[in-house]
């Protein structure tokens, strides 16, 4: 298999997963007790109108799936025989042009609110993961190459611990020591802050990130390190890495030169598997510090029944998912070039 | 390049389940978590036996009692509702347990079949199994539980259901790797020959070799699944009729807790979380180190410097055998290897001298010394390896107490190693071309890059690579040409020794051949001494000049290559020798030497091939023989050489 | 090889006829971006007997398909065409329990005896699971009695103290015989053999190759042993056999062979196994490059290419068996007169 062969298999691959979230997103707000479009749209808090455009909106008049022979999980006979009259082809027309419907709660479009919300939660995704990739992946090696030293023994039951830690927990002691040691108690902006210069907005910013950063930092450092860890101390332990000692490297060359790449490629694997998990982290994290990003949407539409926005933000979060795990996997096929002679 | 050999074991144990927790219970880690799970478990069984207060209810309630902060009536204080904050501590595990287990006990089951049957029957069963899991293992799991469980009615069981259901998706993949490695291993094939079928095989060869992962990562399961039930709990999820952890955490921070600086309300349900799934990590840790150990050292370790025990005494070989001048000078070299405070000898008292141009077999069973010696020549011993005496004159300096530096110096421009398994020897995620230059690089620092080039591509032309295959990786080269990459590496800084470990091991007889010659010309060429490792007496009858016979670590004998062949004097070399087949004599009947070289923790109080020997006496049992010396530069280390 | 006037009536005398054996495998998963299907020519055209009683060794570098035709034999791989009778019945292709009954009377040893045994079970249940596997010896102490035997047959005295250890307390001629107990005891008029020395150090390899010897003489069974190391099995074999690239090149007497071999591919294989003795040192013929991969076979003879004595028409010509002697025959148009 070429590079190109490789590269348009994982393509299409992420292209079928990404229609398996879309055609599980329908049905998982369908078929189960809850039936959210349905029950929204008796939402007593709704206009009678606003019901209405909804009902309209989402096709519910409409049966859900066009007819294929008996088999419909929804209700027998509750079906079409134009499949283009249906509440599944609205939903994937309407996906197709970035609807994704109306907030119960603020009555504005999903795909704003959670337009916004977007940037912040990247904000403190990324600046948490890269914070843990870089601590993990540095202890981590320094731990593996004191191997059976107390160094080692130090760092991995660090790594242990981080890892058992509740995320929401974690966040919920910082927050109440911060509180207590004039940190901002949550938020991204202190009120009234607009109308501040823009470097002093980002100074209070960066305040009110330090400790969900440091939440998160240190909750994912602890796998990365207990992976670096194990993958470099597999590595030290191979033959090449003999060979290049017996070529005379000294042992930083040989750990820059011979180990650091290959000990790093489960590394890839962990951070796009992990992509999934920090969204977790994110919504816990996210509602200790009220922090207005995705994961506290998710927050505040369980608690106010905001089935449209959940519904949006599990799409939005699982297709990022998808393409992050597509990205991962042609980065390791860049590094591993034993990959594509699979 | 095996140097288990060398690695002490432990006394082998009576069964795998008894030699199992003699090493579970060294292992503080996992003992450590096992006790913490046990501890919670109790907690949890005897319950009401533990708590002072019923937590559901919250009698005698004022204002007052809300948020009280810990006392002697209350030890952990009293939470939102004025209830005592220990007693729901303790029912809260209850909870995590049962969540964890059952929900864990589903996604094992699920994940354990779907990956044995996948891993096991292969084809389009498996292609369809694995994408399914694929599908599922990219969509987060978090929100899609959150999702589900907030559609349907937050209870315990569809809570339980909900995690298990979806949590099976790493225990497929592992099971089914699992599955695959040992589908392949050979004793399925030889359950297939006797004729066993599929459900015979899978019970009784596939399960019990998948069961230790199965339960390492059960362990991380119920783990995953406490904490995603404390999480959901947390979001406002969770049973509401059933305390857990999660919900006090919920309630707390929900309802002031915050401010009204009640610690005790936030911080004792986390601790509960913590405890368990510590426990369950450490022990999770420490299982999978129990039943998959990682090898003791690395090659980055520090080594041990080396020691001299004995005064310094005249080589052995005090006589020129060769003309031409001597490049290696070993003197009574032993190396130790210390583990645990145990003490192995792999090589003791071994002294040769290798002259220019000489090519020196190094012959012996497994497990003689042969790599031991040959790694302490450089100073590559693993961590554990010592050595305890001895000297190493290469150019009149002591490589055994050189320094790292001068060390770094001598590796590869002095002497260069051409490693037995090639495949493994090289990186395998940067090109051939790239190896060889860094070693130039390192060594010639006064080549251009230009030169440096030219320099890649004559070595690899000198050994029959051609120039184009420069910037291929090792797996794109077939195991002849790795082995030939390997030689053109060795030779890429000049030089004066190249030491050979079993260089055409796993090749086929052709290739062999082709290496064989390619080495024995290269060595007329450049002048070069080669000491040749190798366990095949046909190979150093027809490449060496010299032979060291090892056994037990010492030299057994030690003379010119027709000496060891037409006149051996150690009974040691002549059993070998008639052990060895030999096309030219095809009706000969071979005999094999009784018993087995000796373990290097565990070596015979006297001779140390006495126990094997045909023609061993009393003396030998009980006193260890000299190195004595013959005419002609012949030395046998035998009792019966003496009279 | 000329199929004249080979009768059933033959079958008597040969414990095993393979008569024109092929076994292709796919090359590589046909995908949505790979087109047309190539085949792996492991084993192609390959006709054996074998006499009771007799040990052929079949020869040949890795990739001549020598472990493919001993797992064909074996009904562990499905034959592409041709038929192989055993004991006059042909048993190319057969269903499971036809399959299974057959398993009682050909057996098969592996090259890795460390790799060849379940290291969670102890060498009882080893060398017993053939006998519960076909359901023989239903009581215990029966059982137990045919394992203790086997054992011993294979040199494991006294084998009670044997029967309750696991493999990895045994040292690896120790496992190599557990292996050989557990073919035995289902009593084989057929063992293969497929390199069953060759990860063992080579002060061991005789007492091992010894064991089988005597088990020939002792109880009649014929083998078939697959080497790359033609020294090892000398004077145990009766006929060699040379395989290159699923082909039998060159087959005779296992003194014809080592003394005159015909084909230029056997002389160069002989040639290159190294002598222990300094004294001899002889002319290798080193063929250079390595065996072309048996996808795309070389045209005409598929030795030629590496072939130090080709000649043109050897690269259109595909040679067939040429009768030497009553017993020897080897594949090379040069030989013919």
């Amino acid at each position: 298999m070429n590079r190109y062969q490789f590269l348009w298999k994982k393509i299409a691959w992420a292209l079928f997963t990404i229609l398996f979230v879309v055609v599980l997103n329908f049905f998982l707000f369908r078929i189960l007790p809850g039936d959210p479009v349905r029950s929204g749209t008796r939402d007593p808090r709704l206009k009678k109108d606003a019901q209405e455009a909804l009902r309209i909106r989402f096709g519910l008049d409409k049966p859900v799936i066009p007819c294929f022979e008996t088999l419909n999980p929804i209700k027998p006979g509750d079906c079409a025989v134009n499949p283009f009259e249906t509440q599944f082809f609205l939903y994937l027309r309407n996906l197709t042009q970035g609807e994704l419907g109306y907030s119960f709660h603020t009555n504005r479009p999903v795909a704003d609110v959670l337009g916004e919300r977007l940037w912040n939660t990247i904000l403190l995704i990324g600046a948490g993961q890269l914070l843990s990739i870089v601590i993990g992946v540095l202890f981590g090696m320094f731990a593996a190459w004191k191997a059976r030293t107390s160094i080692d023994y130090g760092a991995l039951i660090t790594g242990l611990v981080a890892w058992s830690l509740p995320t929401f927990w974690l966040g919920i002691i910082l927050l109440f020591w911060g509180s207590n040691n004039g940190f901002p108690i949550g938020g991204k902006a202190t009120p009234g802050i607009s109308s501040f210069p823009f470097l002093y907005q980002a100074g209070d910013v960066f305040k009110h990130m330090i400790l969900p950063t440091i939440t998160y930092t240190i909750v994912y450092m602890g796998e990365y390190l207990l992976v670096m860890r194990s993958s470099l101390l597999d590595v030290l332990a191979e033959d090449y890495i003999l060979t290049a000692k017996a070529k005379g490297l000294t042992t930083f060359q040989i750990l820059k030169d011979h180990a650091l790449k290959n000990a790093m490629l489960p590394i890839v694997t962990i951070i796009a598997i992990n992509l999934g998990f920090t969204v977790a982290g994110a919504i816990q994290i996210e509602s200790v510090y009220s922090w207005p990003g995705l994961g506290g949407a998710v927050y505040e539409a369980l608690e106010r029944r905001d089935y449209p926005v959940l519904q949006g933000v599990f799409l939005l979060i699982a297709v990022s998912v998808v393409l992050a795990n597509l990205i991962a996997d042609l980065t390791y096929s860049f590094l591993d070039p034993r990959v594509q002679a699979d | 390049m095996a140097f288990q050999t060398v690695e002490i074991k432990p006394a082998v144990p009576s069964s795998p389940l008894l030699g199992f927790w003699r090493i579970f219970s060294k292992n503080r880690m996992a003992v450590v978590g096992l006790v913490m799970l046990v501890v919670s478990i109790v907690v949890a069984v005897f319950a009401p036996l533990i708590t002072p207060y019923d937590p559901q209810t919250s009698a005698g309630l004022t204002s007052g009692d809300i948020y009280n902060p810990p006392s002697a009536e209350h030890w952990l204080g009293t939470d939102d509702a004025g209830k005592d904050v220990f007693s729901s501590f303790i029912y809260g595990s209850r909870v995590s347990l049962i969540v964890g287990f059952f929900a864990a006990f589903i996604s094992i089951v699920i994940g354990g079949v779907i990956g044995i049957v996948a891993g096991y029957y292969g084809g389009r069963l498996e292609n369809l199994l694995m994408r399914f899991t694929d599908l599922l293992l990219v969509i987060p799991d978090l929100p899609l539980i959150v999702v589900i469980v907030a559609l349907t009615k937050p209870s315990l069981f569809n809570i339980i259901f909900v995690i298990g259901i979806l949590g099976w998706t790493t225990t497929a993949r592992i099971v089914r790797s699992q599955t695959l490695a040992v589908k392949s291993r050979k004793f399925v094939l030889r359950a297939r020959a006797i004729g066993a079928g599929n459900r015979h095989i899978i019970i009784h060869h596939v399960l019990p070799l998948v069961l230790p992962l199965l339960v390492v990562n059960a362990i991380l399961v119920i783990s995953l699944a406490i904490l995603n039930e404390s999480t959901l709990s947390f979001l406002g999820l969770g049973d509401p009729t059933a305390i857990s952890w999660g919900q006090m955490l919920n309630f707390a921070f929900g309802r002031g807790a915050m401010s009204a600086g009640a610690w005790w309300a936030l911080a004792t349900p986390g601790f509960g979380i913590v405890w368990v799934v510590l426990a369950l990590t450490l022990l999770g840790h420490g299982l999978e180190q129990v039943l998959n150990p990682r090898l003791e050292s690395h090659h980055l370790m520090p080594g041990r410097l080396t020691v001299q025990s004995e005064a310094e005494v005249e080589s052995t070989e005090k006589a020129r055998r060769r003309e031409s001048p001597v490049l290696l000078d070993v003197r009574n070299l032993s190396v130790q290897f210390v583990n645990n405070g145990t003490v192995a000898q792999a090589v003791q008292d071994v002294s040769f001298q290798l002259h220019e141009g000489e090519m020196m077999g190094l012959v012996g069973e497994s497990g003689c010394g042969k790599t031991t010696l040959i790694m302490a020549l450089n100073r590559l011993l693993p961590a554990s390896g010592q050595i305890s005496n001895g000297h190493v004159y290469f150019h009149g300096k002591d490589i055994a107490s050189a320094s790292e530096e001068e060390l770094a110096d001598v590796r590869w421009s002095g002497i260069s190693i051409v490693f037995q398994g090639a495949m493994n020897a090289l990186n395998p995620v940067r090109t051939v071309g790239d190896q060889i230059r860094e070693a130039i690089v390192k060594h010639i620092p006064t080549m251009t890059p230009d030169q440096v080039d030219k320099r890649i591509v004559e070595l690899l032309e000198l050994v029959g690579i051609t120039a184009d295959h420069k910037d291929h990786f090792p797996h794109q080269y077939s195991g002849g040409m790795r082995q030939r990459a390997m030689i053109a590496m060795a030779l890429s800084c000049n030089p004066q020794v190249v030491i050979a470990d079993e260089p055409t091991t796993a090749l086929d007889v052709m290739i062999q051949a082709q290496i064989l010659e390619l080495l024995d010309a290269l060595r007329k060429r450049l002048g070069l001494a080669i000491i040749f490792v190798t366990h095949d007496l046909g190979v150093v009858a027809e490449m060496c000049d010299s032979v060291l016979v090892m056994y037990g670590g010492v030299t057994a004998e030690h003379a010119d290559v027709d000496t060891i062949y037409n006149a051996p004097r150690h009974p040691y070399t002549q059993e070998l020798l008639k052990a060895f087949p030999d096309l030219s004599q095809p009706e000969k009947r071979l005999v094999s030497i009784p018993g087995y070289p000796p373990k290097l923790d565990a070596l015979p109080a006297g001779c140390r091939f006495a126990p094997r020997c045909p023609l061993a006496f009393e003396r030998c049992l009980v006193e260890m023989p000299k190195q004595y010396e013959l005419p002609g530069h012949h030395i046998a280390s035998c009792h019966l050489v003496e009279s | 090889m000329k199929q004249v006037g080979e009768k059933k009536t033959m079958t008597d005398e040969f414990i095993l006829e393979v008569q024109d054996l092929k076994k292709y495998f796919k090359a590589g998963r046909p995908g949505w971006f790979s087109r047309g299907e190539n085949f792996i020519h492991a084993v192609d055209d390959v006709s054996l007997k074998l006499k009771r009683g007799e040990v052929v060794a079949l020869v040949g570098e890795s990739g001549c398909g020598k472990s493919t035709l001993s797992l064909t034999l074996m009904g562990l791989e499905e034959a592409t065409e041709g038929t192989i009778l055993f004991e006059g019945n042909d048993i190319t292709h057969l269903n499971d329990r036809e399959r299974k009954s057959l398993r009682q009377r050909i057996q098969m040893i592996f090259q890795d005896p460390y790799e060849s045994l379940n290291p969670t079970q102890t060498i009882e249940e080893i060398v017993s699971e053939p006998l519960v596997v076909h359901g023989l010896a239903p009581s215990l102490d029966e059982r137990r009695e045919r394992v203790r035997r086997a054992l011993e047959d294979a040199g494991l005295k006294p084998a009670e103290s044997y029967m309750q250890r696991f493999p990895h307390q045994l040292s690896g001629g120790q496992r190599q015989r557990v292996v050989i107990a557990g073919a035995l005891v289902l009593e084989p008029h057929l063992l293969l053999a497929d390199e069953p020395v060759s990860m063992l150090d080579v002060s061991i390899r005789a007492e091992i190759i010894n064991l089988l010897a005597d088990l020939r003489q002792s109880r009649g069974i014929s083998v078939i042993f697959i080497t790359h190391d033609l020294g090892t099995v000398g004077y145990f074999a009766d006929r060699v056999a040379v395989m290159y690239l699923g082909r039998i090149v060159e087959i005779g007497k296992m003194i014809e062979v080592l003394e005159s071999p015909q084909h230029p591919y056997s002389q160069a294989l002989l040639s290159v196994i190294p002598v222990p003795n300094p004294r001899l040192r002889k002319k290798r013929v080193i063929l250079q490059g390595e065996t072309p991969n048996p996808i795309d076979l070389p045209t005409g003879c598929r030795f030629h290419p590496r072939c130090p004595v080709a000649i043109e028409r050897c690269k259109s010509i595909d040679p067939q068996l040429i009768e030497l002697s009553e017993t020897h025959r080897a594949a090379c148009i040069l030989l013919a007169k």
